[in-house]
């Protein structure tokens, strides 16, 4: 029992997430200080403020991003944020269909929110850290047209001429992502910045959550989820929930019996050395 | 005239003085100097873009050397000239917003990626199940520790043990965090130094004068 054939647990996990996904068991789920911190800091947000929601991230990543991403979005279409979303990858071309055409359409809907008025697109916007810094810098003078090529001239984002001009920063990322946010606009400008950051990367976000750099983290999967919660818009988080518990304790109740196996083999082992040794 | 392109000491005296048209405006409010340095990043990020060509080249040429001498997973790399080739071609043909364009990125790439991003789970699973042996004290501390955060990360655990939340998030916040910024401070002194000695030009290695420093 040291070892295992892994295409049991292959086959157990694949069964444990798939489960709860076609029958949600709604298991009670608590929400961290973090993401209580995170919503605390949307709630400083201002009707018609102007948000730079960077989504730095692949379509891979926006599986893992996605509950935070769509309802930190919901949020901010509730309460008349003003948007420019740039992307950070060039893979985030995938997520306006995925997130705005598809997830966010209706409730764009229901509550106005209207291309140009209340939100633009300026696509593969931030690729590296001369882009970001001659954005944070002179934004009028770098940015001239939206992702179609349409003139920005004459929406809100006239009022933006430096990132000391942007409210907030709203990063979606996979990663160290774009480190220029941070370093051209939160540490020259002073501009509030917020994260929504994957399970493996939360380490290096905590190290700027605890320097000040970013004033909120939404951690993973189980952040947004918690968001849901606490925007009252129940989504693709709060279904996964389950999923989620029952592979994590999957993966417990593996580790104990691997170790018990280890063991009950290594001492095994021990006796058998023991009976057949020449003396 | 290539002889002053080819020359070290023009091209450090470039390097210098760029350094110091984007460093200087950091600590003192010179308006001419931060225009400049305003119009110098704009430059910079429109000839960033162009590497671009730099990538796709050194990408064919690498494909077509393994097709040509039949190295291991030769025939994938067909696949990806061809997948290659067809974005491209698409793109500068029908544009980026184009139906057949976008449904290349929504129905191809996206899938893919996620499938990738999602397999992930599995082997990381097995990973960890495997991993964790208690074989020492450290590994049993180490089992204690990921199991700690492991049942802290599973949103029930919150709602039965919420005991257990200060021991994960210190795990986590404190002593992750702290490892992670002893990376981070690592990685930075050796970006200082390397620059130090790219600026006064003891690594021209990515000027193209290595060979000429090794004689």
């Amino acid at each position: 029992m040291a070892t295992y054939d892994k295409r049991w647990a292959y086959l157990l996990l694949f069964i444990l997430v798939l489960l709860p996904m076609l029958q949600p068991i709604g298991m009670p789920i608590s929400v961290s200080e973090l993401t209580k911190e995170y919503y605390a800091q949307l709630q400083t947000l201002e009707e018609g403020d102007i948000v730079l929601a960077s989504w730095s991230t692949e379509y891979s990543g926006y599986m893992e991003l996605k509950p935070g991403m769509i309802a930190t979005h919901k949020y901010y279409i509730k309460n008349g944020i003003k948007l420019f979303i740039c992307l950070g990858h060039p893979e985030g071309l995938a997520l306006v269909d995925a997130l705005l055409d598809k997830e966010l359409a209706s409730y764009m809907e229901k509550y106005d929110y209207t291309y140009g008025e209340d939100y633009i697109i300026l696509g593969f916007a931030l690729p590296n850290q001369a882009a970001t810094l001659a954005m944070a810098t002179d934004f009028q003078a770098s940015v001239k047209v939206d992702w179609k090529g349409e003139s920005i001239a004459g929406t809100f984002l006239d009022r933006i001429e430096t990132g000391a001009d942007i409210d907030m920063i709203s990063d979606f990322t996979t990663g160290a992502g774009n480190p220029g946010l941070i370093n051209h606009v939160v540490l020259t400008f002073g501009t509030p910045m917020i994260q929504n950051q994957i399970g493996v990367s939360l380490p290096g976000s905590f190290m700027n959550l605890d320097a000040g750099l970013i004033t909120g983290l939404l951690a993973s999967t189980r952040g947004g989820s918690e968001l849901e919660l606490l925007i009252n818009e129940p989504g693709p988080g709060l279904i996964a929930m389950d999923a989620f518990t029952l592979g994590h304790y999957l993966l417990i109740i593996f580790i104990v019996i691997g170790n018990i196996g280890y063991f009950g083999w290594t001492k095994r082992l021990a006796e058998e050395m023991e009976r057949t040794t020449i003396r | 005239m290539s002889w002053f392109f080819k020359s070290k000491q023009v091209n450090l005296a470039i390097l210098v003085a760029s350094f110091l048209i984007g460093f200087v405006p950091y600590f003192l409010k010179i308006p001419q100097i931060y225009e400049f340095t305003v119009s110098l990043t704009n430059v910079a990020s429109v000839v960033g873009q162009f590497t671009i060509v730099i990538a796709i080249y050194s990408q064919y040429r690498r494909s077509l050397k393994f097709i040509r001498e039949r190295r291991k997973g030769w025939v994938y790399n067909i696949y990806l000239l061809a997948l290659m080739s067809l974005m491209i071609l698409m793109g500068f043909t029908l544009g980026e917003h184009h139906a057949t364009y976008m449904w290349l990125v929504n129905s191809i790439v996206a899938p893919c990626s996620s499938v990738v991003y999602g397999i992930l789970a599995f082997y990381m699973f097995s990973a960890g199940a495997r991993a964790f042996r208690a074989r020492s004290l450290k590994a049993s501390l180490l089992i204690v520790g990921g199991i700690t955060v492991l049942l802290y990360q599973a949103p029930l655990t919150g709602s039965f043990l919420p005991g257990i939340s200060p021991y994960a998030v210190f795990l986590s916040q404190t002593v992750g965090m702290s490892l992670n910024r002893m990376f981070a401070i690592a990685i930075i002194t050796g970006a200082i130094m390397l620059n130090v000695r790219m600026l006064t030009g003891r690594e021209l290695a990515f000027l193209g004068f290595a060979r000429e420093e090794e004689s």
